[in-house]
């Protein structure tokens, strides 16, 4: 035991009255620990949108008008479907300024008699000689070039390479299975090429209860990368404005459109953590007030004994500091341990792609986190030790009896 | 200390030194225009009534509030010309104050208050040793791990002299030190002051209202509503 240090004294001074120290740790624990919640529950279903999207690498999915909606909820929540509309479409938008890739999938959504398992399977057809979107993905799992009589698997479904699967009459051989991508219109989809799905379409009449009605030359959607320069808002409006009879979703707008779904939840998250933060600031700030109120001929006698303004400034600072960063990391441990816990379980309540964001953004998010309860800590208690260092030392301890 | 280069200087000058209190729209002159200085190794002591304004010309004369006129020279330093940093380690280095009340802080122990006053300026790493010798000096050695609450009112109070020496003051200003202690207990600390004042040539003011301390310091001051109406030169007993 050396010197106490003006740590140490703090320290023996939250000691003192433990219940309280302990309500205010808890305080600032459960605000950083919703803050935490909110914010990484906000990021990772932004994230999960934008890496759908991303993932997908098309800036603008065009479809047929009236089938805006299913192409969201497929996009979104790999919700089966299937709606077409003519090829000319792909020529026409492949013309239109601003675009820089054209290509065209074909979306089909499988009937129970065609499968033999009780998954939600997606049909994706894609064109490998202009596709930019599934090829880069397909060729991190297979060595050579998807044949058309192979499938490639989503890796929610319940198959390996080399199983057999029918697809409306048609035997497939799976060619391998993708990571998981956190986004289901990956994970549940079956991809083939549009070859292998028109021959399975015409044969589909002969060899399947359930034939498939596709004409040649149908296409789904069209998918659009923009030229630099151009944002996918701009090209989006362009193509609709060329091409009649189709919905040119961007990106972003996707994303958005999700957003204002969810609008309502995340005003009430944020609207939430806001209250609870001030209600912990005010809290925090009274209980301060009290401190230093209560301390008063204490901190009087200390200024008797030498210590500067500053030194009583930074020794009710100390405290607030201390407290706020032990009831942030407890907030931080236990909030991200419940969220853990039932990711899962929000995930299927909300229908949604939702995501834990990556353990590096968490990371930022848990350092914003801290940053805050940190933040609470300086706001609560800036005016009472800034008071408190301002007491005129004699008067301190003259009302501090 | 620089101390040593002015040892024909007094440690202490007061001079016209005021403070009145505002209470009712009556202004109320707690210390009235006050001057005298101390010698190095002076012990004073100031008698009066309550009220008559002894503690706030302590408080005055350590620095803890400001006169309303007057100054107050520590040796040959105006207290009042300093910024508040500068008299606050003015205060850690040469003043020390004891008090009338229990003024230890309740969350450490008995050694670690005689340090604390060392944590708040610029003081040599081993305080330790010096706060243990203090300890022994007031006869605590074996309460050096005990906290206040279980130490007597006496005991507390032999702790709060021996944090008062911890710095090497040059002045102590003792408020009513013995006020509330048994004659034992008053006996030992006076006899303490006294060696202290002997050994390193610390300048004491003790207010008390005990005849006996009173004569057994070197000068003896009166205050009477806030006047310092006599001084007498004491018998050194
Ligand atoms: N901070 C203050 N505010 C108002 N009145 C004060 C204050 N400090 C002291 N007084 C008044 O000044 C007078 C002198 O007080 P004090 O110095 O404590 O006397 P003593 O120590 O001799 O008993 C008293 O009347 C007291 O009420
Ligand atoms: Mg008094």
């Amino acid at each position: 035991m050396k010197k106490i240090g003006i740590f140490g004294l703090a320290l023996r001074n939250l000691r003192r009255k433990l219940v309280r120290t302990v309500i205010l740790l808890v305080t600032v624990a459960v605000v950083t620990g919703t803050l935490l919640g909110a914010t990484a529950f906000i990021t990772g279903m932004r994230n999960a949108l934008k890496i759908g999207t991303y993932r997908l690498g098309a800036d603008v999915l065009v479809v047929p008008e009236k089938n805006e909606a299913q192409a969201k909820s497929a996009l979104l929540a790999g919700e089966p479907t299937t709606f077409y509309m003519d090829r000319s479409i792909l020529e026409k938008v492949q013309k239109i300024e601003g675009v820089k890739k054209a290509t065209a999938q074909l979306f089909i959504k499988p009937t129970s008699f065609t499968c033999c398992y009780n998954v939600d399977a997606f049909l994706i057809a894609f064109d490998p000689a202009t596709d930019f979107t599934i090829t880069p993905w397909l060729e991190k799992r297979l060595k050579k070039p998807l044949a058309d009589d192979e499938i490639v698997t989503g890796s929610s479904l319940p198959v390996i390479a080399g199983d057999t699967l029918p697809f409306f009459g048609t035997p497939f051989t799976v060619a391998g299975t993708m990571e998981p991508t956190g986004m289901k219109f990956f994970d549940q989809s079956v991809f083939m090429t549009m070859k292998a799905a028109y021959e399975m379409a015409a044969n589909s009449k002969t060899k399947s209860m359930q034939p498939l009605e596709l004409q040649k030359d149908s296409i789904s959607a069209v998918l659009v990368q923009v030229q630099e320069g151009f944002t996918p808002e701009r090209a989006a409006i362009r193509i609709e404005h060329d091409v009649d009879g189709v919905k040119a979703i961007a990106s972003d707008e996707v994303i958005s459109t999700v957003r204002r779904q969810l609008g309502g939840l995340l005003k009430g998250i944020v609207a939430i953590s806001l209250i609870v933060w001030i209600l912990a600031l005010l809290m925090m700030g009274f209980a301060f007030y009290m401190i230093v109120n209560e301390r008063q001929r204490e901190l009087g006698l200390l200024r008797a004994m030498g210590a500067r303004r500053d030194q009583i400034f930074g020794l009710i600072m100390t405290e607030a500091m201390f407290l706020s960063l032990a009831g942030g990391v407890t907030g931080i441990a236990v909030g991200s341990g419940l969220l853990y816990t039932f990711k899962d379980l929000i995930m299927r309540g909300l229908k949604l792609p939702y995501l834990l964001p990556s353990v590096f953004v968490l990371l930022e998010l848990v350092a914003g986190a801290l940053l805050f309860a940190i933040l609470t800590g300086v706001l609560s208690s800036l005016l009472p030790a800034a008071a408190a260092s301002r007491m005129e030392p004699y008067e301190a301890i003259r009302k501090g009896e | 200390m620089g101390s040593e280069l002015r040892k024909d200087m007094p440690v202490l000058q007061v001079t016209d030194l005021s403070k009145d209190y505002m209470i009712d729209d009556q202004r109320l002159k707690a210390v009235d225009n006050v001057s005298f200085t101390a010698d190095r190794g002076e012990m004073i002591s100031i008698v009066g009534h309550s009220g008559s304004g002894k503690t706030t010309l302590l408080s005055l004369i350590g620095g803890l509030t400001k006169p309303d006129r007057g100054r107050v020279l520590i040796d040959g330093t105006d207290l009042w010309a300093l910024d508040d940093r500068k008299r606050s380690e003015l205060r850690s280095r040469r003043v020390s104050f004891i008090y009338q009340f229990s003024s230890l802080i309740p969350t450490l122990t008995a050694l670690e208050n005689i340090i604390l006053p060392t944590t708040f300026g610029d003081f040599s790493a081993d305080v330790e040793q010096y706060a243990r010798e203090l300890l022994g000096i007031v006869g605590l050695e074996d309460k050096a791990r005990s906290y206040p609450s279980h130490l007597s009112g006496g005991q507390q109070r032999r702790i709060a002299i021996a944090r008062a020496f911890i710095n090497n003051p040059e002045i102590v200003l003792a408020d009513e030190p013995t006020g509330d202690l048994d004659e034992e207990t008053e006996q030992q600390i006076i006899a303490l002051f006294k060696r202290m004042n002997g050994e390193k040539k610390v300048t004491f003011i003790i207010v008390t209202h005990n005849r006996e301390i009173a004569d057994r310091t070197s000068r003896q001051m009166r205050m009477s509503n806030g006047v310092l109406v006599a001084q007498e030169q004491g018998n050194h007993l």
